[in-house]
């Protein structure tokens, strides 16, 4: 006997339940709602422009320690952090743009390239020695263009698969789906909200790629559906979905399982710097699973009850 | 296709395209040195080697401006010939304003500008009562953006010379142009950029000392009575010892022509020296055979006077004109060995013509980029093991077979992306770590789809034939779809971003011809033909 997670004998309802399932969707989507009210949208340095410096200490010191050593400098809109184990790595961040040009004074041009070589003096005159391991600056016209290029990437994906999708099943298939996967990044961004958590072009990417992946389930299923209304004369819609959903259960599952192992070795091994795309994605893989038995097809139900008239004439 | 056929061309495929890959694990002198290794490998990006990634934005625009107010000049000439002198002319912005004094002069200016000044587009507005008409101009499209691709290309020439310096130059830098009006500059190896390189404008001019005082105050209060004589302008000279307190204060005042005697324009050479003498670094610079007889002509009718050399509208020093210079000159003024070297590349490579903003730099340190490597790495291996011993405890010899395809898969994502010189990023290997785990779906898919056959009670020969043939579509619309989110954020990312969109599109191509096409061939090699009862999955 093969091994098993899912019984092939399994038959859920799972069409009969999505009352349940869009009460949990909008609870959470809610919750994002309330997050974003309470923390804000919270927009990373790709996305808000600023400078951002990773250093790192010799010596043990704190938050404290490195506000005082930086509060000559006034820089804008400072935060530290600690950064990783221990109290050796920091991340500071302030505000404030910077420019190199003939019509400024050579000093103030000096002085503005500076700040972060300044921000590292300071620290070394006062605490010790400091290395600078990363430091990141995004103008504020980047920042902007980033921001509007984020959202029209997201735009134009989802119209594209939406055409895809038209294209490879007809257009009653493609909604259902589509609305799966803004379902999936809407949740997982309300998450995110939830949490506080940063928007960057990480997060952006990981968004994406779930855009992309969260389908991957939705298609296993329609294209189930597809082949069982091929193989019959009559049917009763529900009960193929539910069918459709039950029969493809187990890949749905496995490839998911499959996909959150690697992304959960990303998300524990894989080091501070790529930890919010292995997060988001973790996060989306879960919600896409979910999404693909419990809104895709009762999506494609409510749709051909409202609209479509084929299905039960058939 | 026979299946002998279809063996041999995959195992040809997966062949070429893994020694394709094997660049990637010896280092250069090995590759270059055996003719077994392929040359290519892929490059590290800079946040895994560490090193500076700078995108500037020249303000294109101020060439606009530049090129109106040479042009405001040229007019200028014209009506002067003409005789007429009343004519108000103002360059703001992308646009030059004329205001002429009376109705004919409008006439005549509008005919001029009709004739020889084509290259404006000219828009009248009717004065207020009795006033003349004025006239607003603009470079026409074609020509602004003629101007500002000039501006661009001479911006890239003067960084790319700056960066590809032989005295201060780091190796395997790149100057690339991002979209129109920006410019990428990635430095390896560097955690900071140097600031020679963007930061000074390095306009290099020679002006004879009219006057001098020790600070613009004391200087303007000569000319209290008279105000500045006319053309003339202060400028300054800052204490420069570095390390010395002092450093950035004005400690000079000159009073000097507006308009330079002798620009660095004319310069064919410039180079940092130590004077033994003197016992101090100085740049040495030569002229070209014009720039020889205005400095010559200029030293000799001047010998006897203070000649300022001026950087960037500031008085780097001011030595005595002792006697006639024509090829060569040297600027002392208590350089350092970097500060001379600086300056002498700048004088080498030539004024950016225009204001430059960073609009974005991200500098990684060569340790952080290290720790990167090791913790991606580390993710990939035990990703790639968890997916072995799962979907081998899972589909058993199946399993072995979609193992067999994930090595497969692995190798020739490599030897692609060295076959492109495409370049590694962190995100890159979160993208190779999603592409394993995407890998394994869609074996994962076909095997439950040929279990399903065979509860069917189909023999395991058809599930499997059945089983491949009916996931094949749902595979490639999953893929498709996945590819697309990919190349768009290929489209719209930037940086190492851009990295994880390769691989994960290399990565879906790979993986789809991993799980179609050889574990397909895997399973004609075992049961192949032979009437099995069982089927291992």
């Amino acid at each position: 006997m093969p091994v098993e997670l899912i019984r092939s004998d399994t038959h859920i309802d799972f069409l009969g339940r999505w009352k349940i399932a869009v009460g949990v969707s909008l609870a959470v989507l809610l919750a994002g709602v309330a997050g974003f009210a309470v923390n804000g949208l919270r927009l990373g340095l790709d996305f808000a422009g600023g400078t951002e410096a990773q250093v790192r200490f010799a010596t043990d010191t704190d938050e404290g320690a490195i506000r005082d050593a930086l509060s000559p400098l006034q820089l804008e809109g400072i935060s530290v952090v600690r950064y990783g184990a221990g109290h050796q790595e920091f991340l500071v961040k302030f505000k404030g743009e910077r420019r190199v040009g003939n019509t400024e004074p050579a000093t103030e041009i000096t002085a503005r390239n500076d700040r972060v070589i300044a921000m590292a003096e300071a620290l070394e005159a006062n605490i010790g020695k400091v290395e600078l391991e990363r430091t990141e600056y995004v103008g504020p016209k980047v920042g902007a263009e980033l921001r509007e290029d984020g959202l029209e990437a997201m735009g134009y994906a989802c119209v594209l698969i939406l055409a895809y999708l038209a294209f490879r099943f007809s257009a009653r298939f493609a909604p259902g789906a589509v609305l799966a996967l803004v379902h999936d990044v809407f949740v997982t961004a309300s998450i995110w909200l939830v949490f506080g958590l940063e928007f960057d072009l990480r997060v952006l990417a990981a968004l994406l790629a779930i855009m992309g992946y969260s389908l991957n389930d939705t298609i296993i299923v329609f294209d189930r559906v597809r082949e069982n209304m091929e193989r019959r004369t009559t049917y009763d819609l529900p009960s193929v979905l539910n069918e459709s959903v039950n029969q493809t259960l187990s890949r749905t599952l496995l490839t998911s399982l499959t996909t959150l192992a690697t992304v959960l070795a990303l998300l524990f091994l894989g080091g501070d710097v790529i930890r919010p795309f292995a997060l988001a994605m973790t996060i989306g893989i879960v919600v896409g699973t979910y999404s693909s038995i419990y809104v895709a097809s009762p999506t494609l139900l409510w749709l051909e009850n409202r609209f479509g008239d084929q299905a039960k004439a058939s | 296709m026979s299946t002998r056929a279809r063996v041999i061309s995959t195992l040809l495929v997966v062949g070429l395209l893994s020694w394709s890959g094997i660049g990637n694990f010896f280092d250069r002198e090995h590759r270059e040195a055996n003719p077994l290794i392929p040359d290519h490998a892929l490059r590290l990006g800079l946040d895994l080697r560490g090193g500076a990634h700078v995108v500037l934005g020249p303000d294109l625009d101020a060439s606009v401006t530049n090129e109106l107010a040479r042009i405001e000049g040229m007019l200028q000439e014209r009506l002067e010939d003409d005789g007429i002198t009343a004519v108000r002319m103002v360059v703001s912005g992308l646009e030059l304003r004329i205001q002429p004094a009376t109705e004919s002069d409008a006439e005549k200016l509008r005919s001029l500008l009709a004739d020889d000044f084509s290259v404006l587009d000219v828009s009248e507005e009717s004065g207020a009562a009795g006033a003349p008409t004025q006239f607003r101009a603009t470079l026409v499209s074609q020509e602004a953006d003629a101007v500002r691709e000039r501006a661009m290309q001479q911006v890239l020439e003067v960084l790319r010379r700056r960066i590809n310096d032989p005295q201060t130059g780091i190796a395997e830098s790149v100057v690339t142009r991002q979209g129109d009006s920006r410019v990428l500059v990635q430095i390896p190896g560097v955690d900071r950029v140097p600031e020679g390189i963007v930061k000074t404008t390095g306009l290099l001019e020679f002006k004879i000392v009219k006057d001098y005082a020790e600070s613009p105050e004391l200087l303007r209060q000569k000319y209290a009575e008279t105000g500045l004589p006319e053309g003339t302008e202060i400028a300054v000279e800052r204490a420069k010892p570095e390390g010395d307190e002092k450093q950035g204060r004005v400690i000079g005042a000159y009073l000097l022509n507006e308009v330079a005697d002798i620009t660095g324009e004319h310069l064919v050479d410039a180079y940092s020296r130590f004077d033994q003498q003197i016992q101090e670094w100085q740049v040495n610079f030569v002229w070209s055979d014009v720039g020889s007889r205005i400095f010559a002509k200029l030293t000799e009718e001047n010998i006897g006077k203070p000649l300022a050399v001026l950087l960037d509208g500031e008085v780097v020093t001011a030595p005595t004109i002792r006697g006639r210079i024509a090829r060569q000159g040297q600027i002392t003024g208590a350089y350092s060995q970097a500060s001379a070297a600086e300056l002498a590349i700048i004088l080498r490579a030539g004024s950016l013509p225009i204001d430059i903003t960073i609009e974005e730099e991200r500098t990684i340190g060569p340790a952080l980029g290290q720790d990167s490597i090791d913790s991606g790495l580390r993710a990939s291996a035990v990703g790639v093991l968890l997916i072995v011993v799962f979907v081998v405890y899972y589909y058993r010899l199946s399993g072995v077979y979609a193992s067999i395809g994930l090595v497969a898969n692995l190798l020739m994502l490599l030897g692609l992306m060295s076959m492109f010189g495409a370049t590694l990023t962190l995100p890159g290997i979160a993208g190779l770590v999603l592409t394993v785990g995407m890998a394994v779906d869609a074996n994962v898919i076909i095997f439950e789809r040929i279990r399903e056959e065979l509860r069917a009670g189909r023999a395991p020969r058809a599930a499997v034939a059945s089983g491949f043939s009916k996931a094949r579509d749902a595979i490639l619309d999953a893929n498709v779809t996945t590819l697309f989110t990919a190349i768009i954020l290929f489209q719209f990312g930037t940086g190492p971003v851009k990295g994880f969109a390769v691989t994960l599109s290399v990565g879906i191509l790979t993986s789809v011809f991993a799980a179609l096409v050889i574990t397909r061939l895997l399973y004609e090699w075992k049961p192949g033909q032979a009437n099995v009862t069982e089927l291992s999955i």
